[in-house]
């Protein structure tokens, strides 16, 4: 029966579904993964690097931008609602910025872009943004943030989260091992991030790009050695936990 | 003619046919240009089989030129990667002929130097049994070709000792069932055969109203005139385009008695399809 409610945006089902933003929350799912962590001094962004064209320059596909000084967020949906996602929550961190003195809060901006994401669930004529958005930085508190928003325009604030194409495996491993040891230093939020996205992508580190930021200082994108450094220590804790091991006996 | 309820007449529409036929009948009378243009069409439109490495053309059809137990026909591209991982490179296959047909759903112009590079339809034999066939028809076959197709492949009076199997692809959109379309889990088989073909399948069959389409169709109207035992392996699928999931939904199939023995390293093969399925993946910049 979803055909007859499926077509418009204004029109409710009969039991209570509004399909075309359902319809947007599958569009995410065809983006490749994206992860958040929020360490207790950190934040970190993890995506799966799409496979680019041999012709294509790689600096033009990114998944993750920063919005402001200290706000940062990463996609998973729609490349061009994304784009018109990030313009917008640009120019609304400088217009806060200038008209009220102060850098918007993490929060701010993250109930910016979720308003505007579920205007666009009620208006006639248009359909819903075609992307979730991870959304880290922090506040002038000091305390690191993460927030995730989706098409219908909800967001809530997350520990640990992923979206994009194998979302529930990645938000399924860091239910098991999101812990306070795992979080206890900086280096251990942005192990366990690369441990996440290691779940699901395939061909290992060069698939990966990661970003953290620190407080009071911007935005960090990590090369691709250093993402392989990482990958190469996470390979010898897996191959020591797996010595360390009893050996079951028959 | 017919009266309106405000009186007036209007001319209504009579498909018994009206006293206007006549004079337009003679309206319509062919031109040589007319003439022309349907020969040249005609000729555009037609199916030729031939052999690559001579270049010449098949003067029999090739069931008749090759004897043949078993012949395995894939249509659609994910039917095509799925017999070229899994069949193809389990064996050695020496390619006999290539059917050359243009219509309007081909992309190129060229009508003289099709290129089976993009759409083909290419016919094997495996060379360590050369009465097993194979073919791969990526390209789409009009319904005015079909029938020349098979008169130049099973040719006008097929051997019925001969075991057919079709393999292709459907979007699940077509697909009509009573239960909610919510229960469905694309990709799944369903099954059509022949009267005469004795073979179970190894999926459930078709129920009704649905049909089969296009030149899978054609082959099994064919082969039940015909008396050919043969068996048609449906992939109902969400996703139209070069797909591994779609792809390996055709697994069922390798347990058949048509392709039993045809297959000999599935786990080698699985990694033949992932890569086959990557590398024509066409770059889509839509999603990130």
């Amino acid at each position: 029966m979803a055909s007859r409610y499926d077509r418009a945006i204004t029109v409710f089902s009969p039991d209570g579904h509004l399909f075309q933003v359902e319809y947007a929350q599958e569009a995410v799912k065809k983006g490749s993964t994206a992860v958040g962590i929020r360490g207790s001094n950190i934040v970190v962004l993890g995506v799966e690097k799409k496979s680019v064209a041999k012709l294509q320059d790689e600096r033009t596909v990114r998944k993750i931008c920063a919005l402001d000084d200290h706000v940062c967020m990463a996609f998973a949906g729609l490349t061009a609602d994304a784009r018109v996602v990030i313009t917008k929550a640009r120019v609304e961190c400088q217009s806060h910025k200038l008209t009220v003195e102060d850098p918007v809060t993490v929060e701010y901006i993250t109930r910016f872009i979720a308003t505007l994401k579920q205007k666009y669930t009620q208006s006639n004529g248009r359909r819903p943004f075609g992307i979730s958005a991870l959304i880290v930085g922090f506040d002038d508190d000091g305390i690191p943030r993460l927030y995730q928003t989706d098409p219908s325009g909800t967001y809530h604030a997350w520990k640990a989260n992923a979206i994009g194409r194998s979302a529930k495996t990645v938000r399924e491993f860091l239910e098991k091992n999101y812990t306070e040891d795992a979080i206890a230093n900086d280096n251990e939020a942005i192990k366990l991030a690369i441990r996440a996205l290691l779940e699901v992508v395939q061909s290992g580190g060069k698939n990966i790009d990661l970003a953290i930021m620190r407080r009071n200082q911007p935005l960090k994108m990590f090369s691709a050695k250093e993402i392989e450094s990482q990958v190469i220590a996470i390979e010898k804790e897996k191959e020591e936990a797996e010595k360390k091991k009893p050996k079951k006996n028959l | 003619m017919a009266a309106t309820f405000f009186g007036e007449v209007v001319k209504a529409p009579c498909r018994a046919g009206t006293e206007d036929e006549e004079e337009e009948a003679e309206g319509r009378a062919d031109t040589p240009e007319d003439r022309e243009v349907r020969r040249q069409l005609a000729r555009k439109r037609e199916v030729r089989l031939f052999r690559r490495q001579t270049r010449s053309s098949l003067e029999v059809s090739l069931l008749e030129k090759y004897p043949c137990s078993k012949f395995i026909i894939a249509v659609g591209n994910n039917a095509v990667a799925f017999l070229s991982s899994f069949v193809m490179n389990s064996g050695v296959w020496e390619e006999v002929g290539c059917a050359k047909l243009w219509n309007e759903w081909c992309r190129t112009t060229d009508t003289v130097h099709l290129s089976p590079a993009e759409a083909f339809c290419v016919f094997y034999h495996l060379k360590s049994n050369p009465s097993v066939f194979l073919c791969q028809c990526s390209c789409y076959v009009a319904e005015d070709q079909q029938y020349q197709w098979l008169e130049k492949v099973f040719g006008s009076c097929p051997k019925k000792n001969m075991q057919v199997t079709i393999l292709t692809c459907r979007h699940v959109t077509d697909y009509k069932t009573p239960e909610s379309t919510s229960s469905l889990h694309p990709p799944f088989l369903k099954a059509l055969k022949t009267q005469n073909s004795k073979e179970s399948p190894c999926c459930s069959l078709l129920e009704q109203p649905n049909i089969v389409h296009d030149l899978p169709a054609a082959v099994l109207s064919y082969c039940q005139v015909w008396k050919i035992p043969a068996i048609l392996y449906l992939c109902y699928t969400d996703v139209m385009k070069l797909d591994l999931i779609t792809a390996e939904a055709f697994k069922p199939v390798l347990s058949s008695r048509s392709l039993k023995g045809l297959v000999k390293n599935i786990p080698q093969s699985t990694e033949i399809l992932k890569k086959l399925v990557a590398t024509n993946e066409v770059q889509s910049n839509i999603y990130t």
